[in-house]
């Protein structure tokens, strides 16, 4: 069953490049995305009555558990919601000759094969052939952010290779120091199986692991957007096209930040809640807490305040693993799950923005209410919801980890961290409400909305953001202690 | 033996001070080169090494990708790209490059320095070798903050990417079998992407001077 | 006594190697550029005419001009008792070690660059500057390149260190020695006036360092300058092909046939290095002036990390 995971994408794949006409191909990707979804319901209730899966096939490589489930399904659905919402944008941009059939092809091509790595990294029990799968997501966005072929979309696509090439590679560095760490310990076998060394983790050597786990927080926190390795992270995913940036938000960043934790949790199975990796965590999340706060007042274009928006939800998480409480990891996870589903809506509604008003600068979009009212309604709503507004998910999961913070009697940092919210929360209010009302539209525009099932997505992730803002399923509770306990070693 | 690595190590960190001090770009495709073909005696030497003593043909294996890949194709494609781009040699930098050497031997005594208070790794004769390749590193990181032109960018890259391989062979005998396979197919598809971006910057922009590309700021 | 005969013997195979060095580079560099060449004596041949001819001096120069080729040539021959050709003869006198050797070089090209100042010419002032320019960034890397090794064999003195590298197996292999090894190789072309640093045949004031400072000089006193180069080049090879390439621990014989044998092996050494130097000089092109601080500080560093593998290895 899970080898059939990391199938779909494969044969999906192919099929593009077989295939000639669009309709198949926009079936094609429909139809491999609704399987994944299937495929990983399956896993998931799986995992929640066996607790963990692992074939031994190929060496044992392939294992799931708890944690990588959450983040799995996390990529599945955001994945289908991406592939029905693309069949409109990119019928839109056929017409208005933007692309044409050949770039079709390669956007899905290139999109499946992204999909595919990711699927990789997460269902990889070797550390190793996590951090190829992860370098490989790298590669195979790279011309996806670029798909435009402007000025700016290629600088942006230049950046991302390179800093994001640059990080990983100082990962690998990490990961050989790790492999360090373990000789005499572990047999040559299991090097760099995840579950071998945590079971080990008392035994290997410190200041070696110390070293590690510096060099991989700076590699992964590179791909996940951390200060101050976020730079091209903005760029990024203002110039990529609007699907594009949804998958990066919602699934790139949480696998880095899913590489992170296994990390972690090695690190703090082996020294026992160490001070140094929580300190080195709760300061690099501040810092990007920070960052995202002051550079979110300068902006002028709405999906590079969008992406800031990512690097301060991901130093949120970091904060909150870095308290490595049962409690705050809980917040951590919570947060990945609600931020992913969030951040996938506002960009979404952003590609029916760009699509509608043909410009990214926020002075110019004015009357949103009238020529697209519910995408209007959606992205205000969903404004609300990523700076953290009741009744929504990401007001919860905030919630829980602020609790986390001062159940710990950090006052500090629990106290910085709401005052950077607020400020947040003002500059995204400050920025963005001059485009929703007003009279004065562009007269060359027609009031409706252009991509229906696009329409259909977004609404659909917020009715998901508002429910779960309320109500959290048991399952879902439930897997997530499981991934709590995962991480935290039983 | 490890008189011999010992020895090929050192060499490598002479072929990262070649590079550091070069000026035009085929050179640094060169020496870039020149460090693949020293990798791959290192890689063979371990190889046959551990041929004889544990009877598995991993390493060697391995050996023969680096050669087919680092030696052979990448400079290939780097060349390639380079013909199709106009400047041929670097002209200005931002600090002159007796100064970047200088900079190179302070590298290798951080590391040094760094390495040596930590437990772990500095036991036995390893030392020197790990110093040698994590420098290499560094330096690789050092000389493509140094370069203004995207090819260097691309050769620092490769270098730090050599220096990472040569660090792992050193402390740990190889990484297992299918993660060093996939890092080369990796880097070589990295450089595959990073050399058809060069070629559209250079029509974009008109040059492949990095620090012209700057309209995305903030 | 026997000591005595030794010396003797040292200095006139430096004397007469010296200038049959010189031939074997010409004769490389016309090899891989198809031609055939001048003979391979050919200095013997311009040195004997020189020799021959009266000199001709300005008469705005001073004493220094005068005296200049004497210290010149006097200064090699100290430095070419420094640096035995074999290990097997003990240099009584001059128990002298790597600073001396260098200060000893330094004194010849300080009255070089005097002398060059003296008569005035624009070109001599030319020469002058460029090569204390080339000098001072050399000379660093000379002193700890041969200190590292120095340290390895506990001495400074240079027969000491080539009678300790007989008992170190295959040199070329540790890391320290290759870095000094090739920090020595590049600080020959510097001090020996050989492309890429400097071209030796040149008549183009562009081109000129060396060539620019003995352009006033002819007749015995031009003789006695270039005979003083080609020593100081044979001296500098002597000082790579021993040290490195130590060949005295396999000869087992004692007495007179020993010393004629090392000294067989030592010119074939010498040649090999000749040949390998004219390739270097063919392989690449002269640097500009302001390129070569890049040579040098890439020769500084090759020494400096000699010494930082010599640290750590401990030898």
């Amino acid at each position: 069953m899970g080898f059939v995971l990391l199938a779909v994408p494969v044969i999906a794949v192919v099929l593009f490049f077989l295939l000639k006409k669009k309709q198949y191909q926009h079936a094609v990707s429909v139809a491999a995305s609704i399987i994944l979804m299937l495929i990983a319901a399956l896993l998931t209730r799986e995992v929640i009555l066996f607790k963990t899966i692992e074939y031994s096939a190929l060496g044992g490589i392939f294992y799931i558990d708890s944690l990588s489930i959450i983040v799995l399904d996390i990529v599945v659905i955001i994945g289908f919601m991406t592939s029905i919402y693309s069949i409109g944008y990119l019928e839109e941009e056929l017409k208005h000759e933007k692309l044409d059939k050949g770039r079709l092809r390669i956007y899905y091509i290139l999109m499946y094969a992204f999909i595919f790595t990711m699927l990789l990294a997460l269902t990889v029990k070797n550390i190793g052939i996590m951090w190829v799968a992860i370098e490989a997501t790298t590669l195979a966005s790279a011309f996806l952010v670029g798909f435009y072929n402007g000025k700016d979309a290629i600088e942006a696509a230049w950046k991302y290779v390179i800093i994001c090439s640059v990080g990983i590679a100082i990962a690998l560095l990490g990961i050989i120091f790790l492999q360090f760490s373990s000789i005499g310990v572990l047999e040559s076998s299991q090097f760099l199986d995840w579950t071998a060394l945590f079971n080990n983790a008392q035994e290997l050597k410190g200041p070696t692991l110390r070293l590690a786990f510096i060099f991989i927080l700076i590699g992964f926190g590179t791909k996940a957007g951390l200060a101050p390795m976020h730079t091209w992270l903005p760029d990024a995913h203002s110039q990529a096209p609007s699907p594009i940036s949804t998958l990066m938000s919602g699934v790139l960043l949480n696998g880095a930040m899913y590489g992170i934790i296994r990390i972690v949790a090695i690190i703090n199975h082996s020294f026992g809640n160490s001070i140094f990796v929580g300190r080195i965590m709760i300061t690099v999340g501040v810092l990007s807490v920070v960052t995202a706060a002051v550079f979110i007042f300068t902006q002028k274009d709405y999906k590079r305040l969008l992406a800031y928006s990512s690097i301060e939800h991901m130093g949120i998480i970091a904060i909150a693993i870095g308290f490595f409480t049962p409690l705050s990891i809980f917040g951590g996870l919570l947060h990945m799950i609600n931020h992913s589903f969030t951040k996938s809506m506002l960009f979404l509604s952003s590609g029916n923005i760009l699509q509608k008003y043909n410009t990214k600068e926020i002075s110019k979009i004015k009357g949103m209410f009238k020529l697209l009212p519910v995408t209007a309604t959606v992205f205000l709503l969903g404004l609300f919801a990523i700076g953290g507004t009741p009744p929504f998910s990401v007001f919860a999961s905030e919630l829980v980890v602020i609790s986390a913070i001062f159940q710990e009697n950090n006052f500090f940092v629990g106290g910085l961290l709401i005052l950077l919210l607020a400020i947040i929360f003002t500059g995204i209010v400050l920025t963005m409400f001059k485009i929703f009302y007003g009279n004065d539209t562009p007269t060359e525009t027609s009031p409706g909305e252009i991509n229906i099932p696009g329409v259909c997505t977004i609404v659909g992730l917020l009715v998901i953001i508002t429910t779960m803002g309320l109500y959290i399923p048991n399952e879902l509770k439930g897997l997530i202690e499981n991934a709590v306990q995962i991480i935290i070693g039983g | 033996m490890s008189n011999y690595l010992d020895a090929l190590s050192v060499l490598l960190l002479t072929s990262a001070f070649m590079l550091m001090g070069n000026k035009r770009i085929k050179s640094y495709i060169k020496t870039f080169r020149l460090q693949s073909i020293l990798i791959a005696l290192l890689t063979g030497i371990m190889g046959i090494n551990s041929l004889y003593n544990d009877g598995n043909v991993d390493i060697l294996v391995v050996c023969m990708v680096v050669i087919g890949i680092k030696v052979v194709y990448i400079p290939f494609l780097l060349n390639k790209t380079y013909e199709n781009v106009e400047y041929k040699v670097e002209k200005d930098f931002f600090l002159n490059i007796p100064i970047l050497i200088i900079g190179c031997c302070f590298i290798v005594v951080f590391t040094y320095f760094s390495l040596s208070t930590t437990t772990g790794i500095n036991t036995g004769t390893i030392n020197m070798q790990v110093v040698n390749s994590i420098s290499l590193i560094l330096i690789g990181l050092f000389f493509m903050i140094s370069r203004k032109k995207a090819i260097g960018q691309i050769v620092g890259f490769l270098v730090i990417e050599n220096g990472i391989f040569v660090t792992a062979l050193f402390a740990t005998q190889g990484m297992p079998f299918i993660v060093d396979i996939g890092i080369l197919m990796d880097i070589l598809v990295a450089v595959i992407i990073m050399g058809i971006m060069v070629f559209r910057i250079d029509e974009k922009f008109g040059s492949t001077d990095i620090n012209k590309i700057k309209d995305l700021r903030g | 006594m026997i000591e005595a005969t030794y010396l003797i013997v040292q200095i006139i195979v430096i004397i007469l190697l010296a200038p049959l060095v010189n031939g074997i580079i010409k004769k490389v560099k016309a090899f891989t550029q198809k031609r055939k060449g001048g003979s391979l004596f050919q200095m013997y041949f311009d040195l004997f005419k020189l020799f021959k001819k009266t000199a001709v001096v300005s008469d705005v120069s001073s004493w220094i001009f005068k005296v200049t080729p004497y210290i010149v040539f006097a200064t090699a021959i100290a430095a070419a008792l420094i640096v035995p050709v074999t290990t097997l003869i003990k240099p009584m006198w001059f128990p002298g070690d790597i600073i001396m050797l260098v200060y000893i070089f330094a004194l010849g090209r300080f009255f070089m660059m005097l002398a060059a100042l003296d008569t005035g010419s624009t070109f001599g002032g030319m020469g002058a500057s460029r090569e204390a320019m080339i000098s001072s960034l050399i000379e660093p890397s000379i002193l700890v390149s041969l200190i590292t090794v120095g340290l390895i064999a506990k001495s400074t003195t240079v027969s000491v260190i080539m009678n300790f590298m007989q008992e170190v197996h295959n040199p070329l292999i540790h890391p320290v020695y290759i870095m000094a090894f090739c920090a020595l190789f590049i600080i020959i072309i510097a001090e020996t006036s050989r492309t890429p640093v400097d071209d030796p045949g040149t008549h183009l004031e562009l081109t000129m360092v060396h060539e620019a400072m003995v352009l006033e000089y002819s007749g015995r006193s031009l003789a006695l300058m270039e005979l003083g180069a080609a020593i100081k080049q044979l001296v500098f090879i002597t000082l790579l092909v021993n040290i490195f390439i130590p060949h005295d621990q396999m000869i087992h014989l004692t007495g007179f046939s020993a010393v004629a044998i090392s000294l067989l092996v030592y010119l074939i050494k010498v040649i090999l290095a000749a040949i390998c130097i004219a390739i270097a000089e063919v392989s690449t092109v002269k640097l500009r002036l302001f390129s070569i601080p890049n040579l040098a500080a890439l020769a500084f560093i090759l020494s400096f990390i000699g010494f930082l593998q010599y640290f750590v290895f401990g030898g």
